[in-house]
C-alpha cells in the first residue's frame, strides 16, 4: 500500500527528511519532544494525504460505475428499438404477404362446397373478424392456411402476444409477460369453446381452400399442389440448394483446390454433427468449434470457389444493413454449400437419430442456433437459416400448415409422407421421422438468446405459429401426422414453452394437448397419445391442463 | 421428463408393428411354424379394407384387451401398433388357459415388449410384493434393460412393483418383495436357496435370449434347477433371435406343449440393415479407417465389436482424441461399474461403445444407426471358425424396429474374407464392398447403399430357398 498509493513526488518529499532521520539516528536530541513532534506531524500529513487519496479514488469508481450503468441501460434500449424494428418490419412483411395471398381465392372454387356444406354462411363474419387480429399480432403468419383459429382466440387481447415477444427481447424479460398474460387467459377459455372451434372452424375452411390447397377426398380431382408452389419460397429455396449441389460438383471438376477440400469438409461436418451429445453444458465445444471454423474457412475462399448471390436461398431479398459483416451482394459458393450439409446434417440426424430418441434432437438444436447465428455467418444482417426452414418445409410440411389424409396419394405427398424409389415409406418408418423433426424443430425454435448478445435466428413466436397451425386444423382434416409432431414438438419442452409464454403457453397446451385430440374424429394411437402426454405431464410436472 | 426419455430409449425392441404391415401368407394365431413372413407393401387403396381383412386380426394394443393402464403406457413410448410377433404371440400367450410358448423372431422386432406385456397382464396388481412372474436373462445388462422396460410400459400401473435379481440389487434383510423379477440365473437360484424369494404363487416363466440360456453349460444347468424349483403349473415362455436345432430340441423338452413362432434363418438377416464390408489394406490402417467411417453418414449411435480388450481401449483412446465420446466395455470392468458405463451410452452421454463379445445379445439402444465388426466374430477352437449366431446378434443391435441401419464389418486378410464370405454365404446376403481410397467414391456409395436397402423393406433373400 505504502508504495502504491503516494505519488512519486510526493514521496519524495515525504522522505527526505525521514532520510535526514536515518542520518541522525546517532544524534542525542533523537528522542527529544521536539523531534517526537516533528515526526507525528509528518505522519499526520501522509495519513491526511492518503485518505485525501482513497476518498478520491471511491468517488472516480462510483462516477465509473454510474456511468457503465448508463451505457448499459443505452444499450439495453437500443437492443429493445432495435428488436421492436425488427418485429414492426417482420409484421410489415407478413402483412404484405398475407394481403398477396388473400388474393388468390377465386383460383379455387370447385373443391370448396363438398367440405363445408353447412357451415357456408358463416365464414363471412368470421373472415372480417380474424385477419384485422392478425394484422395486430403480425407473428401470426399462419393466416394463409389456417386463417383464424383458436389460438387467435387467445390472440385477440392483442397485448397477450405482444406482451409475449417482449420475453424475447433481452431486458426485463420476466416482469412483462406475467401481468398481461392473465388477461388472455379468462379470455381465452370462452372464446376457445364458443368462437374457437366453431366459427374459426369455419374460418378455416374458407381460408384453406381459398388461398393454396384443398383437403379431404376432392383433392383427387382438383390439381391443387401447383397453386401451392406458386408462392412457396421454401419450395424455391429448396430446389435453388439442389441445384447449388449441382454446380459445386461441376466446379469441382475444374478446381482441383476445391474438390481436395470439399469432400473433407463435408464428412467433418457430418461426423461433427453425430457426436454431438446431451450432457453438461460445453460437451460440444469442440465439436462447435470445428464447424466454425470449417464455415470460416468456406467464408475466407482460399480454394476460390465461384462467388454466388445468397438472395436464391434467403426467404425474401435483403437489402444491405449497416453494420453488417457481409453486405456485399455475393458470399464464395463454397459458404452456402457447406450451410446446405450443415442443415442437411441437422435434418438428417432428427431423422435418423432423434425419430428413435427425441431428446437427442435438443443438443442438435443448440448447435444450429449457435452456428447459424455467428455474427460473421449472417448476411445483410440477417441469419442464413431460411436455408434449413426450406428443409423443414420438404420433410415435414405440417409444421408450416400443409394438411392431407394419410389415406389417399396426394395426402400423403402434402403431409411429407417419404417416398422411397417411388413407394412410400412404411408407416412406422414415417412416424418415426416426424416424431424426430417436430422435436428437432422444438429444438431450434425454443432456443433462448436472453444472455447472448447475438440475434436469435429463430424466436419462439415461430413455434408458436407452428403449434397454432397444426391446432387449428378443422376436426375432419386432423391427421396422425399432425398429432405426431404436435406430440414431438411439445414432450420435453413444454418447460422452455412455458418459459417463453407464461400461462399463454399453458392455455395453448391445453389446446393442443385435451381439446385438439377431443375433436379428432377417430380416436387413434396417435390422437391418444396426446392425451397420454397431457396425463404425462401431470404425473411427471403437478402441470394440470384438464 | 427427461427421464423418461432415457427410458423410452431402452424397450424399442418392443414397439408396435414392423413397418411395413403384415403377412398375407399366414393365418394370424396359428400354432406352428410360420414358415414365411414376407411384408407385403399395402397398397394405398388396400387401406380401407384392412379392417374386415383376417390378417389383421390385431390392429392395435387396445385391441388386444390390454388394460387401459399398459396401453397408456404404450403410448407415452411412441407405440402405436403390435409389431408382428407381438400380434401373432400375444393372444396365444395371455389366452386361458395358460399355454407355453417357444418364439423366435428377428432382432429388435419386439420380443421384449411382447412378453413383457404378458406380464403385466398377468400379474394382480393387488398383491405388489408377492413375487407372481418371474424372467431371466444372461446379464445383468440385460436383466436391468429389461426391468426398465417393465416399469415404463408399467408406468400408469399402480403399485406395480419390479425388482432386479441380479449381484447387489436384493438386500438380505428383506428379500424379494415385488410382483415381477428380473433376473440372472444363478442370482435366482441362491435367493430361492436362502428362502428369500417366496416363489409359490409364481405364474409365469420367461426365459429371454433363450438358446444362450439352454444351450450354455453353466446358464443351462441353472435354468433348469430354477425350474425345478417352482410351481409345476407355471406357464413357461421361451425367446430368442436365433435357435439352433439342438437347442430347439431342449426347448421343447423344458416348456412342453409349446406353441411355436419360428422363423427360417434366412429370413433372419434384419431387412434394412444395410450389411457391407470394408477392405482395409492392413490391420494397422483398420484405425484410421474406422474414424473416416463416421462422416461418410449420419450416424446416431454406434457399436464397435472386437476381440480383444487391448484393441477395444486402443481404439477407444483413437477415437476420443478425434472428437467421439466413448464407453469401452468388455470383461474387465465388473458389476456395477459396466452398469454405469451402459448407462452412458444407453443415456446418450457417449454416442460410441467398443465392447467385446459380452454386449452382442439383447443389449437394445434404439438410436444405433451403425454396428462396426471391428473383428470378424470367430468361434471353436483356436477361434477358427466363423460365429454366425454372434454375427446375426452383433448386427441386429442397429435396425431396431424397422429402422435403418448399417452394418460394417472390416476385412484385411485371406482368413478374415474367407470367415466373412462364409457368413454371408450362410444367410444368402450381398455384401458391399468399400474401399478406403476415394473416401468421395465411398461415401457415395454408402449413401446408395443404405438408400437401395431403404427402397426394399421387404428384402429378405430367397426365403423359401433355405
Amino acid at each position: 500500500m505504502q508504495r502504491s498509493s503516494p505519488s512519486p513526488a510526493r514521496s519524495y518529499d515525504v522522505s527526505s527528511p525521514h532520510r535526514a532521520d536515518l542520518s541522525d539516528i546517532f544524534n542525542q536530541d533523537r528522542n527529544s519532544p521536539a523531534r517526537h513532534k516533528q515526526i507525528l506531524e509528518t505522519s499526520r500529513k501522509e495519513h491526511t494525504r492518503i485518505r485525501e487519496e482513497a476518498e478520491r479514488v471511491l468517488q472516480e469508481a462510483r462516477l465509473r460505475e454510474e456511468r457503465d450503468r448508463v451505457l448499459e441501460q443505452r444499450r439495453k434500449e437500443e437492443e429493445r428499438i432495435k428488436t421492436e424494428e425488427q418485429l414492426a418490419a417482420e409484421r410489415v412483411r407478413l402483412n404484405a404477404l398475407k394481403a398477396k395471398k388473400i388474393e388468390i381465392p377465386p383460383l379455387l372454387p370447385d373443391p370448396e362446397p363438398p367440405v363445408v356444406p353447412k357451415v357456408a354462411p358463416k365464414p363471412a363474419p368470421s373472415t372480417t373478424a380474424p385477419p384485422p387480429a392478425n394484422n395486430l399480432n403480425g407473428q401470426q403468419s399462419n393466416s394463409q392456411v389456417n386463417g383464424a383459429s383458436p389460438f387467435q382466440s387467445i390472440a385477440p387481447p392483442a397485448q397477450s402476444s405482444s406482451s409475449l415477444f417482449a420475453t424475447k427481447a433481452p431486458p426485463g424479460p420476466t416482469p412483462s409477460p406475467t401481468p398481461p398474460a392473465p388477461a388472455p387467459v379468462p379470455a381465452a377459455k370462452p372464446a376457445n369453446s364458443v368462437l374457437g372451434i366453431g366459427a374459426l372452424l369455419n374460418g378455416n375452411n374458407t381460408q384453406t381452400n381459398g388461398t393454396t390447397r384443398i383437403v379431404g377426398t376432392a383433392q383427387a380431382a382438383a390439381p391443387p399442389a401447383p397453386a401451392a408452389p406458386v408462392i412457396d419460397r421454401y419450395a424455391e429455396i429448396h430446389k435453388n440448394l439442389k441445384g447449388l449441389r449441382k454446380t459445386m460438383t461441376e466446379q469441382a471438376k475444374v478446381n482441383r483446390a476445391l474438390k481436395e477440400r470439399m469432400g473433407d469438409m463435408r464428412r467433418e461436418i457430418r461426423k461433427c454433427m453425430g457426436q454431438l451429445t446431451s450432457g453438461a453444458p460445453g460437451v460440444n465445444r469442440s465439436q462447435q468449434q470445428k464447424i466454425i471454423n470449417l464455415l470460416r474457412e468456406a467464408l475466407a475462399n482460399q480454394v476460390q470457389s465461384r462467388l454466388i448471390d445468397p438472395s436464391d436461398y434467403v426467404f425474401e431479398p435483403r437489402q444491405p444493413v449497416e453494420g453488417a459483416h457481409h453486405n456485399e451482394p455475393a458470399l464464395p459458393s463454397l459458404f452456402i454449400y457447406l450451410l446446405n450439409i450443415f442443415s442437411k446434417g441437422a435434418i438428417s440426424q432428427f431423422i435418423n437419430e432423434a425419430s428413435a430418441r427425441p431428446e437427442t434432437a435438443d443438443p442438435v438444436g443448440v448447435c444450429v442456433a449457435a452456428t447459424i447465428s455467428e455474427p460473421d455467418f449472417l448476411w445483410r444482417g440477417k441469419s442464413m437459416i431460411d436455408i434449413l426452414l426450406a428443409k423443414f418445409r420438404i420433410v415435414c410440411p405440417v409444421l408450416f400448415g400443409y394438411r392431407g389424409s394419410e389415406k389417399t396419394e396426394q395426402g400423403r405427398a402434402r403431409l411429407g409422407w417419404w417416398k422411397d424409389s417411388g413407394r412410400w415409406i412404411g408407416e412406422q418408418q414415417h412416424m418415426d421421422r416426424m416424431t424426430g423433426l417436430g422435436a428437432g424443430f422444438a429444438a431450434i425454435s425454443l432456443r433462448k438468446f436472453a444472455a447472448s448478445k447475438k440475434q436469435n435466428p429463430y424466436p419462439a413466436r415461430h413455434y408458436w405459429t407452428a403449434m397454432a397451425r397444426i391446432v387449428n386444423t378443422p376436426a375432419a382434416e386432423i391427421s396422425n401426422t399432425q398429432c405426431i409432431v404436435l406430440k414431438a414438438m411439445i414432450e420435453n419442452y413444454e418447460g422452455k414453452f412455458i418459459d417463453a409464454y407464461g400461462s399463454a403457453a399453458i392455455v395453448a397446451l391445453r389446446t393442443a394437448l385435451i381439446e385438439f385430440p377431443a375433436r379428432a374424429p377417430t380416436k387413434g394411437a396417435a390422437v391418444n397419445s396426446l392425451e397420454v402426454l397431457a396425463t404425462l405431464l401431470k404425473k411427471n410436472t403437478g402441470l394440470t391442463l384438464g | 421428463m427427461a427421464d423418461l426419455a432415457s427410458r423410452i430409449t431402452k424397450p424399442d425392441e418392443a414397439a408396435g408393428a414392423a413397418p411395413q404391415v403384415e403377412d398375407p401368407t399366414e393365418g394370424a394365431n396359428s400354432v406352428g411354424i410360420v414358415e414365411n413372413a414376407y411384408d407385403v407393401e399395402v397398397k394405398l387403396a388396400d387401406l380401407q379394407n384392412d379392417a374386415e381383412s383376417p390378417l389383421f386380426s390385431v390392429q392395435s394394443f387396445e385391441e388386444l384387451g390390454l388394460p387401459k393402464a399398459i396401453n397408456d403406457g404404450l403410448l407415452a413410448m411412441n407405440f402405436k401398433k403390435p409389431s408382428k410377433i407381438q400380434e401373432r404371440a400375444l393372444p396365444l400367450m395371455i389366452s386361458d388357459p395358460p399355454t407355453n410358448m417357444i418364439a423366435q423372431s428377428q432382432s429388435g422386432t419386439g420380443k421384449t415388449a411382447a412378453f413383457v406385456l404378458t406380464c403385466l397382464a398377468r400379474v394382480d396388481l393387488s398383491k405388489p410384493q408377492q413375487p407372481q412372474a418371474l424372467l431371466l436373462a444372461p446379464s445383468r445388462e440385460l436383466a436391468r434393460q429389461i426391468q426398465g422396460v417393465i416399469q415404463t410400459i408399467g408406468q400408469f400401473c399402480e403399485n406395480l412393483i419390479v425388482q432386479a435379481a441380479i449381484p447387489g440389487e436384493v438386500s438380505r434383510e428383506t428379500g424379494v418383495r415385488a410382483s415381477i423379477v428380473v433376473g440372472t440365473p444363478g442370482t435366482v437360484m441362491d435367493l430361492i436357496r436362502r428362502r428369500q424369494f417366496d416363489v409359490s404363487q409364481l405364474k409365469l416363466l420367461v426365459i429371454d435370449e433363450a438358446d444362450n440360456m439352454l444351450d450354455q453349460q453353466g446358464l443351462g444347468e441353472q435354468c433348469v434347477r430354477v425350474k425345478g424349483l417352482l410351481p409345476k403349473t407355471i406357464q413357461i415362455l421361451l425367446f430368442s433371435a436365433t435357435f439352433p436345432d439342438n437347442v430347439h430340441r431342449f426347448a421343447q423338452k423344458f416348456a412342453p406343449n409349446a406353441n411355436e413362432i419360428k422363423l427360417r434363418h434366412t429370413e433372419l438377416t434384419v431387412k434394412g440393415i444395410s450389411q457391407m464390408y470394408m477392405d482395409c489394406p492392413d490391420e494397422s490402417k483398420k484405425y484410421d479407417v474406422l474414424c473416416k467411417l463416421y462422416g461418410l453418414m449420419t450416424i446416431g449411435s454406434s457399436v464397435i465389436f472386437v476381440r480383444t480388450r487391448e484393441s477395444a481401449n486402443e481404439i477407444q483412446r483413437r477415437m476420443e482424441a478425434d472428437g467421439h465420446k466413448v464407453s469401452a466395455l468388455h470383461g474387465a470392468f465388473e458389476g456395477q461399474n459396466r452398469d454405469a458405463l451402459l448407462d452412458d451410452f444407453r443415456s446418450g452421454r457417449s454416442k460410441v461403445l467398443i465392447t467385446t463379445n459380452v454386449l452382442a445379445r439383447g443389449i437394445d439402444v434404439s438410436s444405433v444407426s451403425m454396428v462396426i465388426n471391428y473383428d470378424i466374430p470367430m468361434k471353436g477352437p483356436g477361434a477358427g471358425v466363423p460365429d454366425m449366431e454372434t454375427y446375426l446378434h452383433r448386427i441386429g443391435r442397429t435396425g431396431r424396429f424397422g429402422r435403418v441401419g448399417v452394418s460394417i464389418s472390416f476385412v484385411y486378410d485371406r482368413r478374415s474374407y474367407e470367415a466373412l464370405s462364409e457368413i454371408a454365404n450362410h444367410y444368402g446376403i450381398d455384401l458391399v464392398q468399400l474401399s478406403p481410397d476415394d473416401w468421395d467414391l465411398t461415401e457415395k456409395k454408402v449413401q446408395d447403399v443404405i438408400k437401395s436397402s431403404r427402397a426394399r423393406p421387404d428384402y429378405a433373400p430367397n426365403a423359401l430357398g433355405n
